[in-house]
């Protein structure tokens, strides 16, 4: 866990959010693999601007569930509508939700074939249909907001664990979503290298991005979330504020998954 | 009274030479060079001595003299003479290779996309083939195709599926031919020009891509413009017949130039690329504010590099023949190029027959007139077109499964649709893991060939050694056979291993 300084003291800012729109709406969501129920019955309404971390003990299905919302998953009942667009079978649909919404996933998966710019810049060229020379003045002020103007002509392979993670959210923000999903985004980086990626996720956060991250750093959450999700064997076992969730939690389960993690 | 030396003092002494790494480096390099070179003008002296004192003859001769060989199908089915045998056969050779490449490329795209496909009878179908085509022997099959072609209706005057267009029988297939006649090669610079145009457009076509982001597809209008000039160029062809003269002129000039002039130019080209790398290296050696810095290693490459260079230009100095030889060869191209030019204006660049059926024995059999497959040809293409197809599948298969599924999942989150995931996204890593396999399948496929002599069609191996049978001459045949068989696959793998290099991944 790193040490984060929080802009405010008491942790947690208390927005309210319930006159927002509804960006994501998860209605008794679930999902099996084989017999092994992975999401049983989620339900959940993310709003426009929220920042919502989303805990839980290994094997909880927060990764699956984050992964329904961009259809990487395929929910098997219940309802998921993203920005007013339902996930069903129609392809359109499913492209719709997807350019909508950036992803940045645990192991990076930056395209180790392209120089950073032109992992930054290949959707919006081949999707947004962008001209060239647009798209790449454009990656250019994302890779200066995430912090590495310098290497955006190296490849990925040059980079160091918490570079890669940032090229990876400045080739999501590339698409301009307007939803952030993170998967695990610093689990897989060396400790010195995780404030690095959070204090982008934090500047991101506070521009008013939707956000539903996935994440064991609880520094982060307590600071940045609006709200925090607790997950455990498919199910959401409680939902609140960081206040409400770090100082008293109510269910038996959080209680132990914060003793041991605390 | 002397005070001890300081550390500083003692560390930089200089190193005694035969403890310097690099010199003995470089002494080991140099003499294992001469000592190779000396083993190989050791061993052909001695081998020319005793080949000499047993009388086994090892000249090239049997080239010109006549042979009494019949070649089943190809570009000269009674040849004079050894080496027009030997050329004959060549050429059915690399047509085998060649189209069998071409042709198990594809297919193998096909089986391995098949094997990974979503349908279950797709799937199973290319399992069953490449198990079966990768385990059963290739003679085997071959002999097993030749024999069910055999099976085929008879020959007859007026046979064959689509009568005058297309036969197929017990002779093989024969279909009609579109070959090239005197215009061609006035047509062929036309064409030329057209790629050159074919440049300027795609990089134009490029550029306004990048500028306004329409997909403007550079690659199909460089293809198109390259289409227009070829039919444009069917008419308008002749405006190049002065190229003729132009080239007799040249085949004049090479013709009275002295011998001195390709020594001088050749030596002057050596030095000159001895004296651009140099130049090249120190400059590559020199830091940005312009110091440099050159290590002992450095020193030796430089040194060796001009020794050698000088050592390629004593050579030449010394070989007259050679620079004879180039001469001569330079003048001989440059007739022919002319006579391919001299033509009457209204020669056609293209002609094109039918098939046609002729009885010159008991039996008819196919004329030259069409594009003929002989039974023996299509039991050995269709032989290693499917066995190697087994073997391309697979490594496709592999090289796509070698992708990450997290790539295809962080094209997929970017939006990218399925064509477009495929293109930039796994088609590029897969070909990486795809292309030095296939390249060993190439050559597979093109020394398989030589299995062709189990069904009596005639490839370098067939005819060879009916050729040394019949003059004796074994050692200069395999020697052919080798060298002819060295430099195909040596072709090949300068091919793949371009292809290696430019899709190579950078890392730190």
């Amino acid at each position: 866990m790193t040490d984060t300084t929080p802009t405010e003291p008491d942790g947690g800012q208390t927005r309210d959010l319930s006159a927002a729109r509804d960006m994501i709406v998860c209605e008794n969501v679930s999902k099996w693999y084989g017999d092994f129920q992975a999401l049983e019955q989620v339900s959940a309404t993310i709003k426009e601007q929220e920042v919502v971390v989303v805990l839980g003990p290994s094997g909880s299905g927060k990764s699956t569930w984050i992964r329904c919302i961009n259809h990487l998953e395929v929910h098997q009942e219940g309802r998921i509508i993203v920005d007013d667009v339902e996930l069903t079978n129609d392809l359109r649909n499913i492209e719709q939700v997807r350019s909508e919404v950036g992803m940045v996933f645990q192991q990076f998966n930056l395209f180790p074939h392209l120089t950073v710019r032109d992992n930054v810049t290949l959707a919006p060229i081949w999707v947004r249909k962008k001209p060239r020379a647009e798209a790449e003045a454009e990656a250019t002020a994302l890779l200066e907001r995430v912090g590495i103007p310098e290497q955006a002509d190296k490849y990925p392979g040059q980079l160091s664990g918490g570079q890669q993670q940032r090229v990876a959210i400045a080739r999501a923000l590339a698409m301009e979503p307007k939803i952030m999903l993170f998967d695990e985004p610093t689990s897989a980086l060396d400790p010195e290298m995780i404030k690095e990626v959070l204090d982008v996720m934090k500047t991101l956060a506070l521009s008013g991005m939707t956000m539903m991250v996935v994440t064991h750093e609880m520094g982060f959450a307590k600071e940045v979330a609006d709200r925090i999700i607790f997950m455990e064997g498919g199910q959401i076992v409680e939902q609140g504020t960081p206040q409400h969730f770090f100082e008293n939690p109510t269910e038996d389960r959080t209680k132990l998954f914060l003793s041991q993690i605390l | 009274m002397t005070t001890a030396p300081t550390t500083r003092e003692r560390v930089s002494q200089r190193v005694p030479l035969w403890r310097d790494v690099i010199v003995l480096k470089w002494v080991t390099q140099v003499a294992l060079l001469l000592v190779v070179l000396g083993t190989m003008w050791f061993l052909a002296s001695q081998a020319g001595d005793n080949l000499r004192a047993r009388n086994i003859n090892t000249e090239f001769d049997f080239l010109e003299r006549p042979v009494d060989i019949q070649i089943s199908e190809g570009i000269d089915t009674h040849p004079d003479t050894g080496g027009r045998a030997l050329w004959a056969a060549m050429v059915n050779t690399l047509r085998l290779s060649i189209s069998g490449i071409f042709f198990a490329s594809i297919l193998g795209v096909v089986v391995g996309l098949a094997r990974l496909s979503d349908n279950w009878i797709v799937r199973r179908i290319a399992t069953g083939w490449v198990e079966v085509l990768r385990n059963v022997p290739l003679l085997v099959q071959m002999v097993l195709i030749y024999s069910a072609l055999t099976a085929l209706p008879r020959v007859g005057l007026d046979t064959g599926p689509v009568n005058g267009w297309l036969h197929i029988s017990n002779k093989g297939i024969s279909m009609p031919r579109v070959f090239i006649a005197d215009g061609f090669y006035q047509w062929a610079v036309v064409v030329l020009v057209g790629v050159l145009v074919a440049h300027f457009v795609r990089r134009h076509r490029q550029a306004v891509q990048d500028e306004t982001g329409a997909h403007t597809s550079p690659t199909l209008w460089a293809l198109g413009t390259v289409a227009v000039f070829g039919l444009i160029g069917l008419f308008i062809h002749p405006i190049f017949s002065w190229l003729g003269p132009v080239f007799d002129g040249v085949a004049d000039l090479l013709g009275s130039l002295p011998n001195a002039v390709p020594q001088v130019l050749l030596a002057a080209i050596v030095v000159g690329l001895a004296a651009i790398w140099i130049h090249r290296f120190i400059s590559s050696r020199r830091s940005a504010l312009g110091h440099l810095s050159i290590s002992d290693d450095d020193c030796f490459r430089i040194a060796f590099t001009a020794v050698a260079s000088l050592a390629v230009v004593a050579l030449i100095a010394r070989w007259t023949g050679f620079s004879a030889w180039t001469l001569n060869s330079g003048q001989d191209l440059f007739a022919v190029m002319a006579d391919k030019f001299d033509v009457d204006g209204a020669a056609r660049p293209f002609d094109a027959m039918r098939p046609d059926i002729i009885q010159k024995g008991r039996f008819p059999n196919y004329g030259t007139n069409g594009l003929s497959m002989s039974l023996g040809f299509a039991s050995v293409f269709f032989a290693v077109v499917f066995y190697t197809s087994a073997f391309i599948g697979e490594n496709v298969r592999g090289g796509i499964l070698a992708v990450p599924k997290g790539q295809t999942e962080a094209a997929k989150a970017v939006g990218l649709g399925r064509g477009q995931i495929i293109r930039h996204v796994v088609l590029p890593q897969a070909l990486r893991v795809i292309l030095p396999p296939t390249g060993n399948q190439y050559l597979n496929l093109t020394k398989n060939t030589s299995l062709a002599v189990a069904v009596g069609m005639s490839d370098m191996v067939q005819v060879g050694t009916t050729v040394f049978n019949q003059t004796g001459m074994t050692l200069p045949v395999v020697a052919i056979w080798m060298l002819f068989y060295l430099s195909c696959s040596l072709t090949i793998s300068v091919i793949v291993n371009w292809f290696n290099v430019r899709m190579r991944l950078v890392e730190r």
